[in-house]
């Protein structure tokens, strides 16, 4: 199959219940290391209509039922090229049964012998795909057991979350995605940080955002993460990455993380940001932490919507000249050089000293070495 | 069969459409200068003057699983069958460089390799086999320094010293970096610690094969042919530089590194890349390194028949994907050979299918008689034509690769990765649309299941493992091993060569797991960099 047609219903001839793309959680579980598969099919996925948050390697089936459920997915879909499926799989079901999540079902692709499919079918696994499946039958099965979603009976998940349920948080969050919350219905205040997180493609934002949430929850602070990425303008369908920088083997209830697909909005920023944020804030987090598409110098919406922003540089990725120029850098309340265990960072932070003066901070950081990171946390606990 | 119009076929062969190539297509090709004889620069027909008539391929299958007691036993099973040389595959745990009572390691101890976490297992591994007897592949990178240095341990119990071992260590981690994901450490001292294997190695062990420059990885995530060659050479170039760069003599190392190929289905592409490998690499090392050595110059290579082109569906048509695939690799002129066994994508190998695979070179060795004439292909319009273009399209990258600054800065900014991604992507796409036809898949399906029986890995092997490092962490002498851990610390710290105090750690019974976490206290963890 071709897989460039224009959304799910026409790839696929499946009649989707929602004008919402289906949204997929793609894991690896395990130390297998083999993504080929897993990188096409999230790919292929994107380019059908569908909304891909992958949550990289190395995840366990805790951390990855637990991704689910923040992201409110309409499927969990597994690739195991180990040969440990009916070790992690039985494993992998009761966490999603334990956490309530049981209306998500799951989806296997790897390596599996034929013998262990009934198997797997009998503990509750939805479907298992071997290599040489077709692209356009995984999509098309994705897209049905999608549409096998229910709308949220709002009210019920509005006491929910007014209880602290952090499923209700990530259906409501959903819900305004998807334009289906009541009108009349508004989050209540908060009393969160908002920071944004800010700069171009490659600087490592995401794993920036990853380690300083990791030092706040450390000091027993609640921290959100609202993660935006670009979505296809001509599928609608998104490949949300951010979130594996973030991801770590255990979860933590302190720590919740949402991604979302910007629907083209301008500035980098989703069009209903405003709103999903104060859904997260009045949730009861200490810190809301904003991670925007690689900002361009035009990008500068952020600013509306969070307290402070940061701007992330890396040595070698720009000279002074463009450090000068307008817009994104003015709108900066810090600037965090990360990467300084790579070569240049002593003279990226003069160019920027020159650039920018000295009445805005600027921290050196390197987040492979978990160096600088503390200091961040604790001038950002002052403003 | 007629020739179709196709414009992304590598054999589609010249620009009038003409469906062959002849003298007109090849103006100003230069045989003395583009080939040489077998055995000379620049050594496009072959690293050795006589090749295969006075001396075979080495006829090497990858095997692994389970306890080293498992494995063992296939090692025997393999020497016995005339195999000649052992080439050890490990488990993803010890691939990652953590020990079997991981809990990230739960379900995959011995599943995919061996599991060896300790000396105690590596002794277990190559019991009853003399170490002066065989030569041994091992194919572990992040933590290749720390089996290497269990390699020497168990030779010296057996009094073999390391000048006599025999073998090769993969050790290449920037490939690890570019596709298959296995790294630890960021770039920078991950390429370190190769450095300095090659450095002890260079000194110690002079008949020990430092680094497997591999672009089997690199292919079978999804590059394409030239990808392949050039990222290959490419990190085979940051290894000497790096080398260079810490005091070494390029002839004294660069002998002893070689290179690991993919070999795919486009028959005459994967034999010109072959040939394209040698070339380049030659005048890499003359001119650009300035080797004076002749054996620097010439490139040795090792290569498998490639796992991803194998097919779950009526998996014995993969023993016909391997046959060609292998008379591919040895009319490219390897200088060894693993053929995959056709039940791959359904597990590890059976015995049976191990065997085969294994007679799937001896045929081609001691029947087909391709061995007689040193590089048959030598001169065809064609394959020059190819091995010419293919080099061309190398020297892009590595210009492409040079404007970013080099191997490491394009790992930073996630090039090897999405260059990966995106080909894989394109040839997903061309299987969907029915462009490229795989025989069982998209086009002569049968229905009904695979055919074939397959290995069953024991369940009680996690907890075997498990057990014997809980004995062995109890019954070790505590203090030596602790102090044996912070020597490596403060090496790496100080920026010494780690080997020696790797091989101490070692015989103090430290793991796998507790050295790669020594150092990881230092060197830091990389997270993949900006493409994933």
């Amino acid at each position: 199959m071709v897989v460039t047609t224009q959304n799910p219903e026409e790839a696929t001839g499946v009649s989707i219940t929602t004008k919402q793309p289906p949204r997929i959680l793609l894991a690896k579980i395990g130390l297998d290391g083999h993504d080929r598969g897993v990188k096409v099919l999230a790919r292929s996925f994107r380019d059908a209509g569908i909304e891909v948050i992958y949550t990289g390697l190395w995840q366990t089936c805790e951390s990855t039922v637990h991704a689910a459920l923040q992201e409110d997915v309409d499927v969990i879909g597994v690739s195991l090229l180990s040969a440990a499926h009916m070790t992690v799989m039985p494993e992998l079901l009761r966490y999603r049964n334990e956490l309530g999540i049981d209306h998500i079902p799951v989806v296997l692709g790897g390596i599996v012998p034929d013998a262990d499919h009934p198997k797997l079918k009998e503990m509750g696994i939805a479907s298992v795909f071997n290599p040489g499946s077709s692209v356009d039958v995984i999509v098309k099965k994705i897209c049905e057991l999608a549409a096998t979603r229910k709308t949220a009976d709002y009210d019920s998940v509005q006491d929910e979350y007014n209880k602290g349920n952090a499923l209700a948080l990530s259906q409501l969050l959903t819900g305004v995605q998807r334009g289906e919350l009541p009108d009349n219905w508004k989050a209540p205040t908060g009393k969160a940080k908002i920071v944004g997180v800010t700069g171009a493609p490659g600087v490592g934002k995401s794993s920036f955002i990853g380690k300083l949430a990791q030092i706040l929850c450390d000091q027993g602070k609640q921290v959100a993460v609202i993660a935006i990425d670009p979505s296809s303008p001509i599928t609608g369908g998104a490949l949300l990455g951010d979130r594996l920088r973030m991801m770590s083997t255990k979860a933590d209830s302190r720590f919740f993380v949402r991604s979302f697909s910007s629907g083209g909005g301008p500035g980098g920023l989703a069009p209903f940001a405003r709103e999903a944020i104060d859904i997260v804030n009045g949730f009861g987090f200490d810190y809301i932490l904003v991670e925007t598409v690689g900002a361009g110098q035009a990008d500068v919406g952020i600013r509306e919507l969070t307290d402070l922003t940061l701007l992330l540089l890396m040595p070698d990725s720009g000279d002074a000249v463009q450090f000068s120029k307008a817009g994104i850098m003015e709108i900066a309340g810090s600037f965090v050089l990360n990467k300084c265990d790579l070569h240049g960072a002593d003279a990226t932070e003069a160019q920027l000293l020159s650039a920018v003066g000295t009445d805005r901070p600027i921290w050196k950081v390197s987040t492979i070495r978990d160096e600088g990171l503390e200091d961040v946390a604790k001038w950002l606990a002052t403003q | 069969m007629s020739v179709k119009p196709q414009n992304k076929k590598s054999n589609d062969v010249t620009e009038q459409g003409k469906p062959f190539v002849d003298a007109e297509d090849r103006n100003g090709f230069d045989p003395a200068a583009s080939l040489g004889e077998p055995g000379s620069f620049p050594f496009t027909r072959g690293p050795h003057r006589t090749m295969y008539r006075d001396r075979l391929w080495t006829m090497r299958q990858f095997a692994g699983f389970g306890s080293a007691d498992d494995t063992n036993k296939r090692f025997k099973y393999l020497l016995d069958h005339g195999t000649t040389g052992l080439s050890t595959a490990f488990d993803l745990p010890t691939l990652m460089g953590r020990d079997s009572d991981d809990p990230l390691a739960l379900g995959e101890v011995g599943r995919c390799g061996v599991a060896i976490s300790s000396l105690a297992d590596m002794r277990r591994l190559f019991d009853g086999i003399q170490l002066d007897k065989v030569s041994t592949s091992m194919t572990i990178n992040a933590p290749a320094a720390i089996l290497l240095a269990f390699y020497v341990c168990v030779g010296e119990e057996q009094d073999v010293s390391s000048e006599k071992l025999r073998g090769t260590l993969q050790n290449d981690i920037l490939k690890e970096f570019h596709a298959q994901n296995e790294y630890v450490f960021p770039p920078v001292p991950s390429v370190g610690l190769v450095v300095d294997t090659i450095e002890y190695c260079t000194k110690h062990m002079p008949l020990w094969n430092t680094v497997s420059i591999s672009g089997y990885h690199i292919r079978e995530a999804g590059a394409s042919a030239a990808q392949e060659l050039a990222f290959t050479l490419a990190d085979g170039m940051a290894y000497t530089e790096a080398s260079m760069d810490r005091g070494l003599d390029v002839d004294d190392f660069a002998p002893r590194l070689s290179f690991f190929f993919d070999v795919h289905n486009d028959f005459f592409e994967e034999i010109a890349k072959l040939r394209a490998a040698r070339r380049i690499w030659s005048r890499v090392a003359k001119d650009k390194f300035h080797a004076k050595n002749e054996r620097s110059w010439l490139l040795r290579m090792h290569c498998q028949t490639a796992g991803v082109t194998l097919t779950e569906q009526q998996p014995t048509n993969n023993l016909i994907r391997v046959a060609y695939q292998a008379l591919a690799g040895v009319l490219g002129g390897t200088q060894s050979l693993h053929t995959n066994s056709m039940d791959e994508t359904l597990a590890l190998p059976s015995e049976r299918a191990a065997k085969l695979a294994l007679r799937t070179q001896q045929i081609l060795a001691h029947e087909t008689e391709v061995t007689q004439t040193v590089d048959p292909l030598g001169g065809s319009y064609f394959v020059e034509k190819m091995t010419d273009e293919i080099e061309a399209k190398a020297e892009v990258i590595f210009a492409e690769i040079d404007s970013m600054g080099g191997v490491i800065k394009a790992i930073d900014r996630g090039y090897f990765r999405r260059s990966i991604a995106e080909s894989a992507q394109a040839s997903q796409k061309r299987i969907d649309s029915g462009e490229d036809k795989i025989v069982g898949v998209t086009d002569f399906v049968e229905e009904g299941t695979s055919e074939v029986d397959i290995l069953q890995i024991s369940q009680n092997t996690e907890d075997e493992q498990i057990a014997s490092l809980k004995e062995l962490k109890s019954s070790r002498d505590k203090s030596r091993h602790k102090q044996a851990l912070e020597k490596l610390r403060d090496g790496a710290r100080d920026g010494a060569n780690l080997m020696p105090a790797i091989i101490e750690a070692a015989k103090a019974d430290a793991t796998v797991g507790e050295m790669m976490d020594t150092m990881k206290s230092v060197f830091g963890a990389y997270d993949g960099g900006p493409e994933w």
